[in-house]
């Protein structure tokens, strides 16, 4: 068995900040981490981090942006503490040493983003994630803050009302071990690869939101999926807003500037929800390129400002795309990006378990409501990470360790429910895990209506039927990834029942849910959390009040 | 079809295995991977996650090159063996490939212990990029202000803070080949990121170079640049160590 006071599940952004602040404030702290942190898909956001730094900029200013953004689902309270607290974490990562791109006078450049009043997104180049993440990395190392690297937590535990710690298997043996933690800390990332189209990091599978909705921990508004509008066709690797930020136009196959038709004012930067849906609409509408994109077109930067500002979106054209964005367009479609729903828990990461915080995109702090704004998902990892890992580390201070017993017990049920997945026969996960994408994909993707989600329902039942029998054939016990492969479909086939059901019940339409059938959005009826608590028969579904005190709902219009 | 020939190892026993894998359009050797992976030889292991050459998990030989498995198109290394050296890099012999084209070796990256098959222990690799202390000292520093940089010192360190560890400049390096105890190009290009970083103290610069100053650090280089030519993110640790040498002279 292995101790730890705070027990931090995940090596990104979140969870290095989270761990750091449990440090400074006294805690015996741990990271564990399915890959190396810096492997984390923190490392690939490219645009930037928002902060009111401007002097006629205000946290006020971002916080309505914020607020207006989310389509008015994001919980106000949290998102004042988000725009409050980001100009002190932004400089907080420039002093522990973020190579920020800058302006001549030497302070940090801030580019424009979708759905800012201001150019607030500061950042290092296109490669902003990366520079954050080395950062923490860095300052975890100097704190020497100690990582259990590639090993995959399984399971969480829950003892008299409170988790009690984990049971994890060492990827490189297959050994199972458990970490006894006063307090566990999920910074786990989304769960992009339930899709088909992802930007997303090939582990981003979405195993600590299942640990906790697996634990009996509400998941929050998990049917707001951001679809990114642009993303590289066919591999669906991220093409920062930053492009569009920088002055970049989306094109139709009739070389007309569309957005013109959607939102006129904004245009190319507009929010991320109604950027993917002109495209998708008019890759729909037959005015897409053939194989179903449009282009984005940052020829006219030239060469030296995209050498500067975008050097890495010339770098993935060129390796991805066989195209140098210099000389032509960067041919582009909406693909999953961001998950807005996750984990419920509060402004101090606490979720409704003791013992249980979440943070980053694994979790549901709502900032970021049906939609989120570019540029406030590395805020949000920065902000809600210190804040979860100093309450953390107030927290265990108030309770005791849980027994023995309790946790042994524990990691022999876990190994003896590993080792029933072994064997010959039965399903293959590669197979269900396609199936599984494709239904995400085409029935609970940009455009959604009830026929499409009551198809979605019912196959992922089935799936999930055939997943009782999913059987791992190899057994080698040194890095089988076939066997981490099958523990976490487990959980996306969960987390896919509980997106396509909650965006069935919700009719409306509201930031990145939209329903061909209720275009509108339904503030009457709607204007409310979702929460998904795990039954065995499948999502039982309940909701909650938005938190409103500034700002009064309005009709969104760019 | 593409064939991929693949170095395994398991415990002492190493051995090359052929798998055939319908070749697309566009398909890079991580997906190649992938299929052999899901599809043929479950037991196959490699590390993997970004996809998209800005995590640094897949780096390995291919055909006799480090690289970045997922940003290596399975068409341009097909059939290199007959191609001119690339950046200034041999790739592999025709003789270490089998006489039919459309091959790739795939081995795991040199200088490093294999645990299994593509994955190598990182564990040495870590521990010489983190004996230069990489990392910005803070305590004395206001945290509510921000340090202000000319956009041309940012743009220098950027030349730097663009590694992603992969190990690639480790595994093409002939002085790391014969010294397990040299700090290696992704080391010393660290130290020189945090040495020209205005935010250092001076202090942990002259530490630093005091560090750096010996066989195992900076005078350890062959001055090759193979680290250079191999590296993905253009980074390059032989100027750097040469501005290092300069320093302490």
């Amino acid at each position: 068995m292995i101790d730890h006071d705070v027990l931090v599940i995940g090596g990104g952004l979140s969870g290095l900040r989270a761990a750091l602040e449990a440090k400074f404030s006294g805690a015996d702290v741990a990271i564990i981490s399915k890959v190396y942190p810096i492997r984390s898909h923190s490392g690939a956001a490219q645009g930037g981090i928002n902060a009111s730094l401007g002097s006629d900029d205000s946290w006020k200013a971002h916080a309505l942006d914020t607020v207006k953004g989310s389509d008015y689902l994001a919980d106000q309270d949290t998102v004042e503490i988000l725009c409050r607290e980001a100009p002190e974490r932004v400089i907080e990562m420039e002093n522990w040493g973020t190579n920020f791109s800058r302006k001549d006078d030497g302070t940090i450049a801030q580019r424009p983003f979708g759905g800012a009043g201001f150019p607030r997104t500061c950042y290092a180049g296109d490669r902003t994630g990366h520079n954050l993440l080395h950062t923490l990395y860095e300052q975890v190392l100097k704190n020497k803050i100690k990582v259990y690297s590639e090993w995959l937590v399984t399971k969480l535990l829950v003892e008299n009302g409170k988790c009690a710690g984990s049971v994890a298997l060492n990827t490189a043996n297959s050994e199972m071990d458990a970490f006894r933690a006063k307090a566990t800390i999920l910074a786990t990332g989304g769960y992009g690869r339930i899709y088909q189209r992802s930007t997303n990091a090939i582990i981003n599978r979405g195993s600590g939101i299942a640990l906790a909705y697996m634990a009996g921990v509400p998941l929050q508004d998990m049917e707001f999926v951001q679809f990114h509008p642009t993303t590289l066709w066919d591999t669906n690797i991220l093409i920062t807003e930053g492009a569009r930020g920088e002055g970049g136009y989306l094109y139709n196959k009739d070389h007309e500037r569309f957005m013109a038709n959607y939102a006129a004012d904004a245009m190319e930067l507009a929010p991320r929800d109604i950027v993917a849906r002109a495209i998708q609409t008019e890759i729909d509408e037959r005015r897409g390129f053939p194989g179903g994109y449009v282009q984005l077109d940052i020829t006219h930067l030239g060469k030296e400002k995209i050498n500067k500002r975008l050097p890495g979106i010339r770098q993935i054209s060129i390796d991805f795309a066989g195209i140098d964005p210099v000389q032509e367009p960067i041919p582009v479609q909406p693909g999953q990006h961001y998950s807005m729903g996750g984990v419920s828990s509060n402004k101090d990461g606490e979720t409704p378990l003791p013992g249980l915080y979440a943070v980053g995109e694994c979790a549901c702090i709502s900032v970021h409501g049906a939609n989120r704004l570019g540029g406030n998902s590395l805020l949000d990892t920065v902000v809600f990470g210190k804040r979860a890992g100093g309450a953390a580390a107030e927290y265990v201070k108030t309770v005791e360790n849980q027994a023995d017993e309790i946790l042994i017990d524990a990691l022999k049920n876990e190994q003896q429910r590993i080792e029933e997945m072994m064997g010959e026969g039965g399903e293959n996960f590669a197979e269900l895990r396609d199936e599984l994408r494709a239904i995400m994909q085409e029935y609970v993707g940009v455009f959604r209506n009830r026929e499409k989600l009551e198809h979605a329902v019912e196959a992922i039942r089935e799936l999930k039927e055939r997943g009782k029998e999913l059987r791992v054939k190899n057994n080698s016990s040194v890095f089988n990834f076939e066997l981490m492969n099958a523990i976490e479909l487990k959980g996306m086939l969960e987390l896919g029942h509980v997106i396509a059901l909650g965006a069935l019940v919700r009719e409306e339409s509201r930031g990145a849910h939209y329903r061909t059938d209720f275009p509108e959005r339904d503030d009457e009826n709607w204007l409310k959390h979702t929460l998904a608590c795990f039954k065995p028969k499948g999502p039982e579904l309940d909701y909650r009040e938005v938190t409103i005190d500034r700002f009064q709902p309005e009709r969104r219009a760019y | 079809m593409v064939t991929l020939k693949i170095k395994r190892q398991d415990g002492d026993r190493t051995w090359f295995d052929h798998f055939e894998v319908e070749e697309k359009t566009g398909m890079t050797v991580l997906e190649a991977l992938f299929h052999v992976q899901e599809r043929q030889d479950g037991s196959l292991c490699f590390r993997y996650s970004c996809r998209g050459a800005v995590c640094g998990s897949c780096a390995m030989l291919i055909n006799k090159v480090p690289r970045l498995a997922c940003r290596t198109q399975v068409a341009n290394v097909k059939d290199e063996a007959d191609d001119e050296p690339k950046d200034g890099v041999a790739a592999v012999k025709q003789s270490e490939k089998d006489e039919d084209k459309n091959e790739i070796l795939i081995e795991p990256l040199p200088n490093q212990k294999v645990i299994r098959d593509l994955i190598v222990d990182m564990d040495h690799f870590y521990s010489l990029v983190d004996s230069v202390r990489p990392w910005i000292d803070s305590q004395d520093r206001e945290p509510e202000k921000v340090t202000l940089m000319e956009p041309s010192t940012q743009e220098q360190l950027e030349r730097y803070t663009n590694c992603i560890l992969c190990a690639t400049c480790h595994g093409a390096c002939p002085a790391a080949a014969r010294d397990g105890n040299y700090l290696g190009p992704a080391a010393l290009a660290k130290a020189w990121r945090f040495y020209l970083d205005p935010r250092s103290r001076d202090k942990d610069r002259d530490e630093l170079l005091e560090l750096l100053d010996s066989e195992s650090g900076v005078w350890g280089c062959d001055v090759v640049y193979k680290c250079v030519a191999v590296c993905p993110k253009k980074v390059t640790p032989t100027p750097a160590i040469l501005e290092l040498r300069k320093k302490m002279e």
